[in-house]
């Protein structure tokens, strides 16, 4: 059994964990992924163990990628709780190339064996052996990212919920900014859109790691998605309502014009009609 | 890149394996994986669940319990070994003080290690009977 593939050949979720799953059937569906490679919990570990072998393999997969890239823990789907553990699991932007992606796995390995993600599992009662695979791709240095939902998280609506603001996504995710926020109805019809204050934005920096840049003034308070933008995000919502199912939370990023999907998962909590 | 587990040097000087043969230290030594933190970062936190066991390589790191600072540990020191057996909460805080890199056990290869070599399973018992003993004659 291969134990590092192509994203789109990872299909085993108990081997790859959900987001290189999740990720691999989004590039089978046509959807615009950036390039990477999956790498099953076994293989980690085993470069975390400094398996020279697997740390040979590891470097021979990635190096076609180049550089900069993005390595994201992908949590197995223990008892439904993937979800759970994605954000006990690290995720490290920019390691400049194949040639960290030793120390870059040993740290997403030992991130599901810290103190507070064993703290989470004996909370949770899934006291066991914690697996993390690994997908690695192309780190993108867009103009513009951020989180989109396909239908209303707080009301159950069925519209399309974006939140975006300038430089790499991490700005909305880890809740650095307050994002521009946005509404529009399935036929692409803007219902509601106000401006953030985006004061931060995240960029990679030239030798590896990530940077809280100062936006410029003029840009804090104005819109970082067009109306040409929205539409495209709503295409995407589209497709992926089509290919998953409804109610899904998308992680996006938008560099040198094109729309990629980073992120494609079920709504962990919504509104009233979730689910239904 | 890290090295494949802990050489047995450094885990020879550990009290907990002071009962053990070279043969035993190395076979404990090969389910060591090297962990680095950064300065500052938290090692283990007081409270908090864990299921690692580490021994110093480089560096130094405070230990503090209910805030206070108590001591300083430093190459060959090791601590986390009570929460890794008995699956309970850590007891102090540990923070690398500058660049750290340690070796780390869990608690998932430690355990089928020692289910399945009672020989081990019983020295480490012995020992760690006699570091009880030696702590409350203290």
């Amino acid at each position: 059994m291969k134990q590092i593939v192509p994203l789109a050949q990872a299909l085993d979720d108990t081997i790859f964990g959900s987001k290189a799953v999740g990720l691999g059937q989004a590039i089978r569906d046509g959807l615009p992924v950036p390039p990477g490679v999956a790498l099953s919990g076994a293989m980690v570990e085993a470069v975390a163990a400094g398996e020279k072998p697997a740390i040979k393999e590891a470097a021979k997969w990635v190096k076609p990628l180049g550089g900069p890239l993005a390595v994201r823990s992908s949590a197995m789907d223990e008892d439904g709780a993937a979800a759970s553990f994605a954000g006990q699991h690290l995720t490290l932007l920019n390691v400049p190339s194949a040639n960290e992606l030793g120390p870059a796995l040993s740290k997403i390995w030992w991130s599901a064996n810290s103190d507070s993600a064993i703290t989470y599992r004996q909370r949770v009662g899934l006291f066991t052996r914690p697996s993390v695979g690994v997908v690695v791709q192309v780190l993108l240095d867009p103009q513009t990212a951020g989180v989109m939902f396909t239908q209303n998280p707080v009301t159950g609506d069925d519209e399309r919920v974006i939140e975006a603001s300038w430089g790499l996504g991490e700005a909305v995710v880890a809740g650095i900014v307050i994002p521009d926020h946005y509404r529009i109805n399935r036929s692409g019809q803007l219902l509601e859109q106000s401006p953030g204050f985006k004061k931060i934005a995240v960029r990679r920096l030239p030798h590896g790691g990530t940077v809280e840049e100062n936006v410029a003034p003029e840009l804090v308070e104005r819109l970082c998605l067009n109306d040409e933008e929205l539409q495209k995000l709503n295409a995407l919502a589209d497709r992926c309502d089509h290919i998953y199912g409804p109610a899904r939370d998308i992680e996006w990023a938008i560099a040198n014009g094109v729309l990629y999907l980073l992120q494609c998962r079920a709504i962990t909590q919504a509104g009233p009609q979730a689910g239904q | 890149m890290p090295q494949r587990g802990a050489p047995i040097e450094v885990l020879q000087s550990v009290p907990l394996f002071a009962d053990l043969s070279k043969h035993e230290i190395r076979q404990i030594g090969r389910l060591f994986k090297e962990r680095h933190f950064a300065a500052g970062e938290t090692v283990i936190q007081e409270g908090s669940g864990g299921a690692a066991f580490y021994v110093i390589e480089s560096g130094e790191a405070t230990v503090s319990i209910h805030g206070k600072m108590n001591t300083t540990l430093k190459p060959g020191d090791y601590f986390g070994e009570i929460a890794m057996i008995d699956e309970g909460t850590r007891m102090a805080t540990i923070t690398a003080c500058g660049e750290l890199v340690c070796f780390g056990l869990t608690y998932w290869d430690f355990r089928p290690l020692v289910e399945s070599n009672g020989v081990i399973g019983w020295k480490l018992l012995q020992r760690m009977a006699k570091m009880l003993r030696a702590a409350e004659q203290q």
